[in-house]
């Protein structure tokens, strides 16, 4: 009786201690689809990791412009211990000091995604997954229109007759939703054959630029596209999703908006096609990773966590909800995505398009987005019909001579 | 101690929470933002003497000229027009006898909103497919019954004034007895004419880029342009405010003067009202500029519904090098700018002062 | 004087005379009408575009192209069926739902051309997660987990349908397909209450759905599959769907709590913070330059038009570092206490000036203090212009957009309410263009200020601001 009670006693104090000792790792990253991904993760599948560990995890997601919000967070000093950074603008992250490099080991991580997040010969950053460029389409619209589906090998050409046809069976269906945005137009641009950095450095828009800029910026008159804010959209998914046009150029994130928005869809996913005379196709390579912050007060907890979150369990999952490819070479060959639902499918594109043709990490140095606004604001112009190709054009490079001009 | 200084002491004493205030957030504020525009501060290195290269930097950045045009366009226009609406609008709230207090109460609501809530409600009105482009679409749909309808009622009011003139004497052009009657009888015609079909009705499908575009009208983006409208629509009223106020100070025996001199309405407006408003339209006027030039809140909540050339003012060029999307701060430009702003705040409010509309009405 | 001119200048005409009194006074009569008319238009106007947004945040696609002003939430036998749908989900007819003992019963009608077969849809009861952020990672229930959909009965019927083209019209069969949702009673131990019954039905196209109990909220493949969100919406449930999202699809992750009540409550605090400051500071500061003869009272004068003038941006950078240091960004003590605005110790000291000198001389006879002056005479009466600086003040911290912007980012529970405008605005009224939930996020925003507007409205739009703004 009396031996129980001391028992008891000690047992109560033990678990007293072990929770006071749980150490509390804020987390944040941006909201939309992830966050119910990254709560699963949280509270079911690593829940006994992290009990394990004795670490208790608050994620807060945040809405809007994540970059400027962690700029914001860290000089402030109230930035979470662990969160998400975007390849696309990690320089400036990386560059204010304030982040720790990764204690992980990243041999398991795929190479080309551990490079993009090394930074003064640091891996600043773990990578959690990957997204490239795909082609979606609908299969009841082109069922009606009795087009055949898109196949792998697609070429620019026979594409545009694709769309062409169904516009013209179907004229309150378009083909594509073209938006002027260098983060899908360059799965056209790269595979052209153009590079956006040459040898010097310096961006040239040559002839290979001007054929895929003249091709994409076409397809609206030749009636086989039409641009995104026309019809009050602002991405190619979301034309897809309210069924208003035939194809779309996105990522695996795509399953979010249909789930939302169209859940019933009846869609499949091939190749970005080709350009006819280069004979490859382009893509971009979108990641994000787990950085932790080098003021926190819990460092080693939030390092550990990266891992949890990142570890094979974890992607194992993630890749299973569909929304995004895993970061570690190890899952490449995963039974999972030889599957047939439209999910898999996108998923086993998308991540064929890593190695596919001309890949460029989206990702552009110093100069982060500011990088992409003449080529955006040249696309626009020639969509809304403010300007022709030509104009645009020179006047976009005139722009990028000025960037390399204020560099130096 | 007497009276005399104890009020020293405690004028000071209550004058001092304020001065706290004043001078910690205003004063060291604009001392430092002065010091940071000729250093290179990101927030997070120790800041470097670098001399006027964030100038120099900031008059070649072509988003600079364009905040600065697009800002002192907007301005001008905005400061312009709703000086003058809220003027128009003022003379007519104080024409009605009844129920003043109503119409005041009713014009002022929309500008209690808040200006995040107002753009986002703008911000759906004006979506490219949105109800205004639709209100468009109806109207030019409509066009040819609108024109009819313009026509008859012209031709019969001027027909009735110019017959009224032949015999009688101060007969207005828009005389409202005779506008009511051709009023009706314009509808009634309209209306005829839609029955029986005789002009052609269409029924096109537009689709007009109120916000997302980079045209530009005039020296203002056509994104400014409908951001203006929005912006007149909520300042207005409360401008309207200031010029009744002014209108009910003004003596009638003014009035009473001008009509036996045998002036008109329009008459008596500009060489009554006008003047002696003077004052009142200066502070009009003052709160106009101040507040045009300040512009901020709803660029950055149009967000990417708009490109950024057609919508960036000189507040939103301030706020995006400070905290930009995307890349390092650049707190040294973001001060340079913010120094240009206030000095040319400061130089406009005083010139205006200077140039014609004194602080003393003119008698 | 007129008269002679005339009538010499214009011997031709007959002599023109004034117009008659009568006609004078009907002529002022129909100039009053007039003004009224352009009075009632410009109101029209103005408050016509709010009314029209605010219909618009009931539906569930504002940005429909044409505009309906018809549609089920402004449909009052819409109403009727939704309530009676949530009281046979859940026995609630207001905010409806799903619940152990629900049987829901429901019908659609399919229609097809005369001599097609009108075959049974595919019914079913689908798993779907509601939006796609912080929500979907709350929901724990799904109806299709605790729902068994069965098909109880068809019936046969005729509609006369017109050809657009010829204007003919013919006879078409109808069938009418009855279904029973019930709660499946294995579980209906303990069993949880479920927000939303969405459901799928999928035919041929060679039917088409010509009436349902509740209209679908869309058709999907290319209009072979009905779907709708939630068949037990309940009549509150149906007409402010977009508000009660608003409210609990932005929830705080850790506590579930809803986001947008936390940031309406973080702008009240804030708002009655800055209100206490500035009445304390404005009062103070105000009776000071009003009555009080100090050196310097001129230049404090100027200093403060001074500061009216110049922008908040232009000294932001600065103010956002001191805080920051002071550890106190990302609280409300940052937003509270940034700079108090000068117009309040203008409007202070304009009304202190026309107060009566002699009260206040003969109570310092009496050897009262400045202090107990200001406190216990002056203030008292002087309670309409401190109303109207209170509201004026409560209405611009309120409204604040660009200070909490700078100061407030993180957490997300910590935004102010208009903050977390932008933020909504940037979750869904951008790509997503889910713009029901931005507008129904505007209105509810605005409430607090249209509350105290309607109560004080006769201190704001009165005289007395507008003399003490010149």
């Amino acid at each position: 009786m009396h031996k129980t009670k001391i028992l008891l006693a000690g047992l109560s104090l033990l678990a007293l201690t072990s929770a006071a000792s749980a150490v509390d790792v804020r987390i944040s990253g941006w909201g939309g689809a992830e966050v119910a991904l990254v709560n699963g993760l949280i509270t079911d599948v690593l829940a006994e990791d992290l009990k394990a560990a004795d670490i208790n995890v608050v994620y807060e997601p945040v809405d809007g412009d994540f970059s400027q919000f962690i700029t914001n967070a860290l000089s402030a000093g109230t930035a979470p211990d662990l969160f998400y950074t975007d390849i696309f603008w990690s320089r400036a992250a990386f560059g204010t000091g304030k982040v720790e490099p990764t204690t992980a080991d990243t041999s398991p991580f795929a190479p080309n995604l551990i490079d993009a997040f090394t930074y003064d010969g640091k891996v600043m950053a773990l990578p959690k997954d990957f997204n490239t460029l795909a082609l979606q389409y609908n299969k009841d619209i082109f069922d009606d229109a009795g087009v055949a589906y898109p196949t792998d090998d697609e070429t620019w050409a026979t594409l545009q007759d694709k769309l062409v046809a169904i516009h013209a069976k179907l004229p309150d269906v378009n083909g594509l939703c073209v938006v002027p945005d260098y983060a899908r137009f360059a799965a056209f641009a790269l595979g052209s054959g153009w590079e956006p950095f040459n040898a010097e450095g310096k961006t040239v828009l040559d002839d290979n630029f001007k054929r895929a800029f003249a091709w994409y910026t076409g397809l609206v008159p030749a009636g086989a596209a039409v641009a995104a804010a026309d019809v009050g959209e602002g991405w190619t998914g979301g034309c897809f999703t309210k069924e208003l046009t035939a194809v779309a150029v996105e990522g695996a994130w795509i399953i979010g908006g249909i789930r939302d928005g169209a859940p019933n869809l009846n869609w499949g996913t091939a190749r970005i096609p080709k350009d006819p005379e280069s004979g490859q196709a382009g893509n971009l390579i979108f990641t994000v990773g787990w950085t932790v912050n080098a003021d926190s007060a819990v460092k080693d907890a939030a390092q550990k966590v990266a891992e949890l979150l990142t570890s094979e369990k974890a992607q194992q999952w993630v890749l299973e909800q569909g929304l995004a490819l895993p970061s570690r070479s190890a899952l490449v060959d995963n039974p999972w995505l030889q599957g047939d639902t439209p999910e898999q499918t996108v998923n086993r594109v998308v991540f064929a398009g890593l190695s596919d043709g001309n890949v460029e990490p989206f990702f552009f140095g110093d100069l982060g987005g500011a990088w992409m606004e003449p080529i955006n604001t040249a696309l626009n112009s020639v969509l809304t019909g403010e300007a022709d190709v030509d104009t645009a054009l020179a006047a976009a490079q005139a722009k990028f001579d000025g960037m390399a001009a204020q560099k130096q | 101690m007497n009276q005399r200084q104890r009020d020293h002491v405690v004028g000071y004493l209550f004058v001092l929470p304020f001065l706290i205030s004043l001078g910690t957030f205003f004063l060291y504020a604009a001392v430092r933002t002065l010091i940071f525009s000729f250093t290179d501060y990101n927030l997070f290195n120790t800041p470097a003497f670098i001399g006027l290269n964030n100038y120099v930097a900031m008059l070649r950045d072509s988003m600079f000229t364009l905040a600065l045009s697009n800002t002192l366009a907007f301005s001008l226009i905005v400061t312009v027009s709703q000086t003058i609406l809220a003027l128009l609008l003022a003379v007519m709230v104080n024409g009605v006898i009844k129920a003043r207090g109503f119409w005041r109460t009713v014009f002022y609501l929309p500008s209690i909103m808040s200006s995040a809530a107002m753009t986002l409600i703008f911000l759906w009105l004006f979506q490219r497919q949105g109800l205004m482009t639709e209100l468009v679409q109806f109207v030019v749909n409509a066009r040819w019954y609108i024109a009819a309808f313009l026509a008859i009622f012209l031709a019969i009011q001027l027909t009735l004034v110019f017959n009224a003139r032949r015999r009688y004497d101060g007969v207005s052009l828009a005389d409202p007895v005779f506008a009511t009657v051709a009023l009706l009888v314009a509808i009634v015609a309209t209306y005829l004419l839609r029955l029986s079909a005789l002009l052609p009705v269409y029924d096109e499908q537009f689709l007009i880029s109120w916000l997302n575009t980079q045209a530009r009208v005039l020296f203002l983006p056509q994104t400014l342009w409908s951001v203006a409208l929005m912006n007149v629509f909520t300042t207005v009223p409360t401008l309207m405010l200031l010029f009744l106020a002014g209108l009910q100070s003004i003596p009638v025996a003014l009035y009473e003067a001008a009509e036996l001199d045998g002036a008109g309405r329009v008459r008596q407006f500009l060489y009554v009202t006008v003047p002696s408003l003077t004052p009142v339209t200066f502070a009009v006027v003052t709160l106009g500029i101040i507040g045009t030039l300040q512009m901020f809140d709803q660029v950055a909540i149009l967000g990417d519904a708009a490109p950024l050339q057609s919508r960036i003012t000189l507040a939103f060029y301030i706020y995006a090098n400070a905290f930009p999307e995307g890349a390092a701060s650049r707190i040294g430009m973001s001060s340079a700018a913010a120094i240009l702003l206030g000095v040319l705040t400061l130089i406009i409010v005083y010139l205006q002062r200077a140039l014609g509309i004194s602080d003393k009405v003119d008698r | 004087m007129t008269d002679t001119t005339l009538t010499t200048a214009m011997p031709a005409a007959a002599l023109r005379q004034r117009l008659p009194p009568e006609a004078l006074r009907r002529r002022q009569f129909f100039a009053l009408g007039w003004t009224y008319l352009v009075i009632i238009g410009v109101a029209t106007v103005m408050l016509g575009t709010f009314l029209v947004a605010f219909v618009a945040s009931l539906k569930v696609d504002p940005l429909e192209r044409p505009f309906r002003i018809a549609f089920d939430q402004v449909n009052p036998i819409a109403w009727v069926a939704a309530a009676d749908l949530g009281r046979q989900g859940a026995g609630d007819p207001w905010w409806g739902g799903f619940a152990p003992g629900g049987k829901v019963t429901f019908s659609a009608t399919y229609t097809a051309a005369p001599g097609t077969e009108i075959v049974p849809p595919e019914a079913s009861v689908p798993r779907r997660r509601p939006g796609s952020g912080v929500a979907a990672a709350l929901t724990k229930y799904y109806a299709i987990d605790y729902a068994l959909l069965t098909q109880t009965s068809t019936s046969d019927g005729e509609m006369s349908v017109t050809d657009p083209a010829t204007g003919a019209s013919e006879i078409w069969p109808t069938r009418a397909f009855t279904y029973e949702i019930a709660f499946d009673p294995a579980k209906a131990e303990g069993g949880p209450w479920i927000e939303r019954t969405p459901l799928d039905l999928s035919a041929p196209t060679s039917q088409q759905l010509v009436a349902s109990t509740l209209n679908p909220t869309r058709f999907e493949r290319r209009g072979r599959v009905a779907s709708w969100d939630n068949i037990t919406p309940g009549a509150l449930g149906l007409v402010f769907n977009n508000y009660r999202r608003v409210i609990t699809e932005t929830a705080d992750l850790q506590t579930g709590n809803s986001l947008f009540a936390g940031w309406m409550w973080n702008s009240l605090l804030i708002a009655v913070g800055r209100v206490a400051m500035t009445l304390v500071v404005a009062s103070l500061a105000g009776y000071a330059l009003a009555r009080l003869k100090f050196h310097g009272a001129a230049l404090i004068f100027g200093l403060v038009l001074f500061s009216m003038t110049i922008p908040a941006q232009v000294t932001f950078i600065s103010n956002y570092l001191i805080f920051r240091d002071l550890g106190l960004l990302n609280t409300p003590w940052a937003v509270i206490t940034v700079l108090v605005v000068g117009s309040h110790v203008l409007l202070m000291k304009q009304f202190f000036e026309t107060f009566p000198k002699e009260i206040e001389e003969a109570a310092m006879v009496d050897g009262a203090s400045r202090l107990g002056i200001l406190l216990r005479i002056v203030l008292p009466n002087a309670m309409p212009a401190v109303i109207v600086n209170a509201i004026m003040a409560f209405q611009a911290a309120w409204n604040d957009f660009f200070w909490p912007l700078v100061l407030i980012t993180s957490p997300p529970s910590a935004l102010t309410v208009q903050v977390g405008l932008l933020s909504l605005r940037r979750s869904y009224g951008g790509a997503q263009g889910d713009w029901g939930l931005v507008l129904a996020g505007a209105f509810v925003s605005i409430i607090p200020v249209l509350v105290l507007f309607i109560l004080f409205q006769r201190y704001i739009v009165s005289n007395q601001v507008s003399e003490g703004v010149k």
